[in-house]
């Protein structure tokens, strides 16, 4: 029977600095063979231990369609990403995965793509940007809205300068707290809805950020008529085990590890907390 | 031998022999204490073994999944970090368990299968074989006829004894019970119809025994349907500690938290121990976060795992076998373990809410 818990020694590639509390790491796994065979989906997850510390999860910030390494971005807040942050190029994690559901991506071929992120959950969505962006050409329009507390909290900066030259991109950014090069919006990031038309009929939305700018997303995508099945979120909570056992990140008799962390709003509206 | 079928053996010879089989294999059974009280552990001679007891107050779930339990150790010397997963556990027979943990087991069977089978658990349920003892006596505190949990079982033990004084009533339940009756090599001799009815009377007569009652149905409705007063969840969440022990003693509660902990400078080790959603601290995210920070909203994430029809639906029992252990631990003067919370919402009464569907409806 396969151990549950048991994590795979992986080895730090690669530290690339975000911002002033977050960094993302390339991971690849000690074992050659594992390490080959490895798969993911957009939107799952990891649970990345530093052994002597302790366990976290993250989710997926790199392309699943690049093999042999993957991304994850760490916002330094707690024992486990503060000893992350300490680490450098060549040491060993341990690594559980890939865990969770993914974000539905075949199923919305042909239609317009919308993405709502705030701060640092603008990773878990690159996991879902990148491989659209491999596949461009089945889907519609391609809007991005990303919003960040202030220009330098942006995640992923040289990325978005990337994307902000596309032809085949929207790209609005917003910050609450503007310094003197910016040019861009200013103001929550639901206050970029009003900057773009939409063709409600034809789009799916997939948001991740604060609980409080999901809420808020989701309630203005109600407003401009989205069905509940096109708006896509993940929900988070502590979380320990990562399959479905710990308790920790139950909603009702939903698991956010197994049965998410990607939620339609559809699914979401029923669940006793949230 | 069938599984199902029905022996009459004696009591003493029973005994004798398992006792011998217990040299070379581990038995656990109930033990009198020093201080009088009655608790589960492995006999190394049967001189301890009491049949004066109902039950053992700290669940016997700890022989699956114990309150602390290394999951692996790891060492950190040289380049790359050695891990080594927790040794094997060793088959054991369970001895004289009472029919409210054998359901426990069942639940803890189902809620660690699955897509994710936890082979920590399994590696232990694997290796026990349990020999139940139907009640002839209920506690004050017990209250399993509401909960499907007793006070003797159809099914999920290997061997369940009914105790009829100088002879025991054998059940086969599997076959490793059927193996392990073997090994016993005894005298058996098939059950008898009035051997049957000798059962049935004496286990009526615990059943009109049982003083705490749990007639759950209206509370399930209530809790699945969100018709509780959000005032009632408040006034429990004020009376309630946050103490866990209900979570601890629970047979069916099986949360747990994840700790890595230095041993030495270079050797670790992850442990699971047990956890409760009744601490502030079990949804508190690192960013400060927590969804349930108050009382309330623990109390009420209890009994909806507990009693939702969500849950029942998902485990295919609620999350309650009528031990009453709860009862017996409650510091809150007994005003929020289960028989106390399923008798305050049936008499507060269900509050009209609109359902998701009729709001959809309305519209």
């Amino acid at each position: 029977m396969e151990n549950l818990y048991l994590p795979q020694l992986s080895i730090i590639d690669k530290i690339v600095d975000e911002t002033s509390d977050t960094k993302t790491f390339t991971i690849h796994f000690a074992d050659r063979e594992y390490n080959k065979k490895f798969r993911f989906k957009s939107g799952q997850f990891v649970e990345a231990s530093v052994f002597g510390v302790g366990e976290a999860p993250f989710g997926f910030a790199s392309n699943p369609n690049r093999h042999g390494s993957f991304d994850i971005t760490v916002r330094a807040v707690g024992a486990v990403t503060r000893a992350m942050h300490d680490m450098k190029k060549g040491d060993v994690l341990g690594i559980r995965a890939p865990l969770g559901n993914s974000f539905p991506l075949k199923e919305v071929k042909g239609l317009d793509i919308l993405i709502v992120a705030g701060g640092i959950g603008l990773p878990p969505l690159k996991s879902l940007i990148d491989p659209i962006l491999d596949a461009r050409k089945d889907f519609g329009r391609f809007i991005i809205l990303y919003g960040a507390r202030t220009p330098a909290d942006r995640v992923y900066k040289p990325i978005l300068e990337q994307w902000s030259k596309r032809k085949d991109i929207t790209l609005l950014q917003t910050v609450d707290n503007p310094d003197d090069g910016w040019s861009e919006h200013v103001g929550v990031v639901t206050t970029l809805f009003e900057k773009i038309k939409l063709d409600v009929k034809r789009t799916v939305a997939y948001t991740c950020g604060p609980p409080i700018m999901i809420r808020f997303v989701i309630q203005d995508l109600l407003g401009m008529g989205f069905p509940e099945d096109r708006i896509i979120s993940t929900l988070e909570r502590y979380m320990k085990c990562g399959v479905g056992k710990c308790g920790h990140c139950a909603i009702g008799h939903k698991y956010i590890c197994v049965d998410g962390p990607v939620f339609s709003y559809q699914q979401i509206k029923r669940l006793p907390e949230r | 031998m069938p599984t199902g079928a029905k022996f009459v053996v004696e009591k003493q010879a029973f005994l004798k022999s398992l006792e011998s089989i217990g040299k070379k294999n581990t038995v656990i059974g109930p033990v009198l204490m020093d201080d009088g009280e009655v608790t589960f552990e492995p006999l190394k001679s049967f001189k301890k073994l009491t049949f004066d007891y109902v039950n053992d107050f700290d669940p016997l779930k700890r022989f699956l999944t114990p309150a602390k339990e290394n999951l692996f150790t790891f060492n950190l010397e040289g380049r790359k970090p050695r891990l080594k997963a927790a040794d094997d556990v060793k088959p054991f027979i369970l001895f004289g368990v009472r029919s409210c943990d054998v359901q426990g087991f069942a639940h803890m069977d189902g809620f660690f299968s699955g897509a994710y089978s936890d082979d920590y658990y399994w590696r232990r349920r694997n290796n026990m074989t349990i020999i139940s003892m139907a009640c002839n006596k209920p506690l004050p505190t017990c209250f399993c006829i509401c909960c499907n949990g007793g006070p003797w079982l159809e099914s999920g033990f290997d061997l369940q004894l009914t105790d009829f004084g100088d002879r025991f009533l054998i059940d086969v339940g599997s076959n490793k019970g059927k193996k392990l009756l073997d090994s016993l090599k005894l005298k058996l001799v098939k059950a008898k119809p009035e051997d049957e009815e000798n059962r049935k009377k004496l286990m009526q007569a615990c059943d009109e025994q049982m003083q705490p009652t749990a007639y759950l149905a209206k509370a399930c409705i209530m809790i699945t349907n969100n018709r509780v007063r959000e005032e009632l969840w408040q006034e429990m969440g004020d009376e309630c500690f946050s103490c866990g022990g209900c979570t601890h003693v629970c047979p069916c509660c099986t949360c747990f938290d994840v700790q890595d902990c230095m041993i030495d400078d270079k050797n670790g080790v992850r442990f699971r121990c047990w956890d409760s959603c009744q601490y502030a601290g079990f949804t508190h995210e690192a960013s400060g976060h927590n969804p349930r920070v108050k009382a309330k909203e623990r109390v009420k994430r209890r009994f909806y795992h507990k009693l939702s029809y969500a849950y029942i639906k998902q485990d295919g029992h609620p999350g309650c076998v009528g031990c009453g252990r709860c009862i017996t631990v409650c510091q809150a003067f007994n005003l929020l373990d289960i028989s106390a919370v399923v008798k305050r919402l049936r008499r507060d009464g269900a509050i009209e809410v609109e359902t998701v569907e009729q709001r959809e409806a309305a519209k």
